[in-house]
């Protein structure tokens, strides 16, 4: 059958299983998937320009807003990166907090995710329960820093609240509790025909793919490959850390359930090692707002993957330019490899194991709808592109915005 | 090993159990100590210097003039635009904003979602 | 004597235990249902509108009716409007056989089981004809696995009704009442109560419930063939999905448990025929809710099967596994209870 002739199916971006704005076109011959065809960009934001107009200290709550659920590893992989060009650093008490709210995180990112597989393959009981453990963990971080979701917790040169001994001791209850539910959501996942029967070889990503494509986090380590940033880049108080990096070489749905249920289990073990370790002394060092001229990257392990942001600096108050790469695009491809040849019913789960946050994703691809172009812009042509825009729509935007 | 429905003792366990749901708005439920929720902003100790409004990341503190403080001017904070960062409250020299465990404040106008010196 | 009889008559088809008592009675099912899905997953369930929530059903289809109608472009008039009114009306004609208020339905004549059967198998085809008409990718997705589904479920859900009626030696669902109140239920015979299980499993692909929910996966295929159907037209797919659950789980009582008459006790013949009417009825919704617990507990226990994975389970295990017990149930049935 000739492909026109196949039908289409479009998937998003405004679909009850893909909770983002994402648009695939799924090419069926009944219930098989033929091919794939992504399209990324309705969640554009504009914050890296936005960026360019916030100083460093308004930055680390813009950054933090790029995505809700990895808010803290986009705001301390920023504070890093301009701890790193200013060239102050952080005291050690403050590296660990930021560390345990990063772990902290990924508990909750993964437990979130693995609640979500749940749905996806319809096992609402599961879900119900393990989002209701969640809450243990939300319970805790908003005990730290104030918030559930948004924790503002780094600044430049530290983390902004020290951690009291009730807190820490709280803290250690929840994990207690924690440890003992994700086991036993390991035992059902491994063990219950149905949840076997809906992952067990389904959304194959075979390892020398996975290293083609260039997938990363859980992703990748579910297909075999032993990539991790805090392994193989040691950043904050990870090199003192004892941790194993989970990898699973089953390159399937069940693997990448399993990864992250493994990953909770590690992260509850060293939120407990930073917990009953922390360094005295004070949480953070004064940063004089202004970064002298210079470049600089800084890399964070995600609960979704690796995550990438560039700085560079002009001296001012105001970054010159700020670029982020988030992990779930680097993890695109892949998902349309593992989706190729499957069924239509495993298209959500599949789709939800790369844990897809789009909203971290859509940053710089341009497409017009109409020739289905796709380009991307340098700095510079976006500027230009910006002013011919502005001078010949100013009159309209201005009138626009000041109408209401 | 593989077994259909594995996760059946699980769910009877939970059948006398009560709801772990939150009856949130029939039931107040209280934050945390440390919570970021609506400001408190005492004229007392402003100096008007404005460094809270200069930091604010979403732009939501709007500098007044006022005759009771030092600089002339205090700050007039919107919380329809507020993020809730505190950073307002980290950058206030003398303690003048705080912010309080209150969370629900919801309004029908715009003039409503407000917080400053009377 | 005959105008006293009609009037009766009209009264029990429209009021008790006919259209207004089995509506009434279906939402409230769907209540008991989510309330005690929701119990085991650890929720609350519907708890707003009325007393625990007990209106919620009533107020959804209220909702819906007064909602805005969608017709779209490219759908099928005729079959788009009518398969929704069908779907109600046989759902409402075939509650007419269960016995409710006494050992026989408001109709009852020789072979009605049949009837009944065939009236349940012709929902399936309302199901898949009213996705086709609605002409959307995702209601034809829906409908194929639909279609697949039924051929899959049909069968096994046949078999296990029938086994009844070979042990009762009757097609009537009165003579097979009769004949539980005279001996035991029949879910305490052995090949019966692995019908029964089979009966429960396929009630649940029939409802397309979980695990079986394939033709209306919301995470897949956003309602699968209902997708287009909004305001009324819902309501009534809405009303007849309830309506058909406690059909099935009214067969089930009526075929394995006993029908409406009380365990443990046998009714006078001279009882005044008021109060036997209401004892069966409180009976009648008794094993009814015991079998929508089942279902419930059921659908909390699994994750959704794909749909070549409920195939399989049909077609290796349990249209097998019920030829077998059909073939089993006379030679039992014939040493021990006939």
């Amino acid at each position: 059958m000739s492909e026109e002739r196949m039908f289409r199916i479009p998937v998003g971006p405004q679909h009850p299983a893909l909770k983002e704005p994402i648009n695939f076109t799924f090419i069926v011959d009944g219930e098989r998937v033929v091919d794939v065809k992504p399209r990324i960009g309705y969640n554009h934001r504009g914050i890296e320009k936005l960026m360019e107009s916030k100083t460093y200290i308004q930055g680390l709550y813009l950054i933090e807003r790029i995505c809700g659920i990895c808010s803290a590893a986009h705001q301390g992989c920023y504070a890093q990166n301009i701890e790193e060009a200013a060239g102050i650093e952080a005291p050690p008490r403050g590296v660990y907090l930021r560390t345990l709210i990063w772990e902290l995180e990924r508990i909750h990112s993964h437990l979130l995710w693995v609640g979500v597989a749940y749905h996806e393959i319809g096992f609402d009981t599961l879900f119900m329960y393990v989002w209701r453990d969640r809450e243990r963990v939300m319970d805790i971080l908003e005990m730290i820093s104030g918030n559930r979701v948004n924790y503002a917790m780094n600044t430049i040169g530290g983390v902004r609240r020290d951690v009291t001994p009730e807190i820490v001791d709280n803290a250690l209850k929840a994990l207690d509790y924690l440890e003992e539910r994700t086991k036993y959501y390991k035992k059902v996942t491994e063990e219950d025909d149905s949840i076997l029967a809906r992952t067990v070889n389904v959304g194959i990503l075979k390892t020398e793919d996975a290293k083609r494509l260039c997938a990363v986090g859980p992703t990748a380590r579910a297909s075999g490959l032993k990539v991790d940033v805090r392994r193989d880049d040691p950043y904050g108080a990870y090199d003192e850390l004892d941790f194993d990096v989970v990898v699973y070489d089953t390159c399937d749905l069940t693997a990448r359930v399993l990864v992250r249920i493994d990953e909770v289990l590690e992260s509850i073990k060293m939120c407990r090692q930073i917990l009953q370790n922390l360094p005295s002394g004070p949480v953070r060092v004064k940063f004089k707002r202004k970064v002298p001229e210079g470049e600089s990257i800084s890399k964070v392990e995600a609960p979704r993957g690796e995550d990438l942001h560039y700085v560079k600096a002009n001296g001012t108050e105001k970054p010159e330019r700020y670029k982020v790469r988030a992990p779930t695009l680097a993890n695109i491809p892949s998902v349309c490899e593992m989706l190729k040849g499957g069924y239509i019913a495993d298209i959500p789960i599949v789709f939800a194991g790369i844990d897809p946050c789009i909203a971290c994703t859509d940053r710089m691809l341009f497409i017009d709808v109409n020739t289905e172009r796709k380009w991307m812009w340098t700095e510079e042509e976006l500027r230009m592109y910006a002013r011919k825009w502005y001078k010949k729509h100013l009159k309209e935007v201005v009138r626009e915005r000041w109408k209401c | 090993m593989r077994l259909p429905a594995r996760f059946s003792p699980e769910l009877l366990r939970h059948v006398p159990r009560k709801p772990a749901t939150v009856m949130y708005p029939f039931v107040p439920v209280e934050a945390p100590e440390g919570f970021r929720g609506k400001h408190e902003f005492d004229i007392e100790k402003c100096v008007g210097c404005g460094l809270c409004a200069r930091d604010c990341p979403s732009g939501a503190i709007e500098m007044v003039p006022d005759e009771r403080t030092k600089g002339k001017k205090r700050p007039v904070i919107h919380l329809d635009r507020c993020l809730f960062c505190a950073q307002c409250e980290e950058s206030c020299p003398r303690g003048a904003i705080k912010l309080t465990k209150v969370y629900e404040m919801a309004g029908y106008k715009r003039e409503e979602m407000v917080v400053t010196a009377p | 004597m005959e105008v006293l009889e009609l009037i009766l008559l009209i009264l029990a088809t429209v009021l008790f235990p006919g259209v207004v008592f089995c509506t009434y009675y279906a939402l409230f099912l769907e209540w008991v249902d989510r309330k005690f899905f929701a119990r085991l997953q650890n929720r609350v369930g519907p708890w707003i509108t009325g007393p625990k929530g007990i209106l919620q059903p009533i107020a959804d289809i209220i909702k819906l009716l007064a909602k805005e109608d969608i017709t779209p472009n490219g759908v099928d008039r005729a079959g788009f409007v009518g398969a929704p009114f069908f779907a109600l009306t046989l759902a409402l004609f075939s509650l007419m056989f269960v016995p409710i208020a006494s050992t026989s339905g408001i109709l009852s004549f020789k072979g009605d089981l049949l009837i009944v059967l065939f009236i349940s198998t012709v929902f399936g085809i309302i199901i898949i004809f009213a996705g086709y008409v609605s002409a959307s990718r995702f209601s034809i997705v829906g409908t194929a696995r639909a279609g697949l589904q039924f051929v899959g479920y049909e069968i096994p859900l046949f078999v296990s009704a029938i086994i009844p009626a070979l042990i009762a030696r009757s097609l009537t669902l009165k003579e097979i009442v009769e004949w539980q109140i005279a001996h035991y239920p029949l879910i305490l015979c052995f090949p019966a109560m692995i019908a029964f299980g089979i009966f429960i499993v396929c009630s649940l692909a029939k409802l397309e419930k979980l695990p079986f929910d394939i033709p209306e996966a919301e995470t897949e295929i956003v309602a699968g063939w209902a997708t287009e159907f909004s305001g009324k037209k819902l309501a009534l797919f809405r009303l007849s999905t309830d309506l058909k659950m406690l059909l099935l789980a009214g067969l089930a009582t009526a075929l394995f448990l006993g029908g409406p008459a009380p365990w443990g006790f046998t009714l006078p013949a001279d009882l005044n025929p008021y109060l036997a009417a209401l004892i069966y009825s409180i009976w009648f919704v008794i094993k009814t809710i015991i079998v929508v617990l089942i279902m419930s507990t059921l659908k909390a226990a699994f994750a959704r099967y794909r749909i070549d994975q409920a195939l399989r389970g049909f077609w290796r295990y349990l249209t097998p596994l019920s030829l077998a017990i059909l073939i089993l149930t006379p030679i039992v049935a014939y040493h021990f209870y006939w």
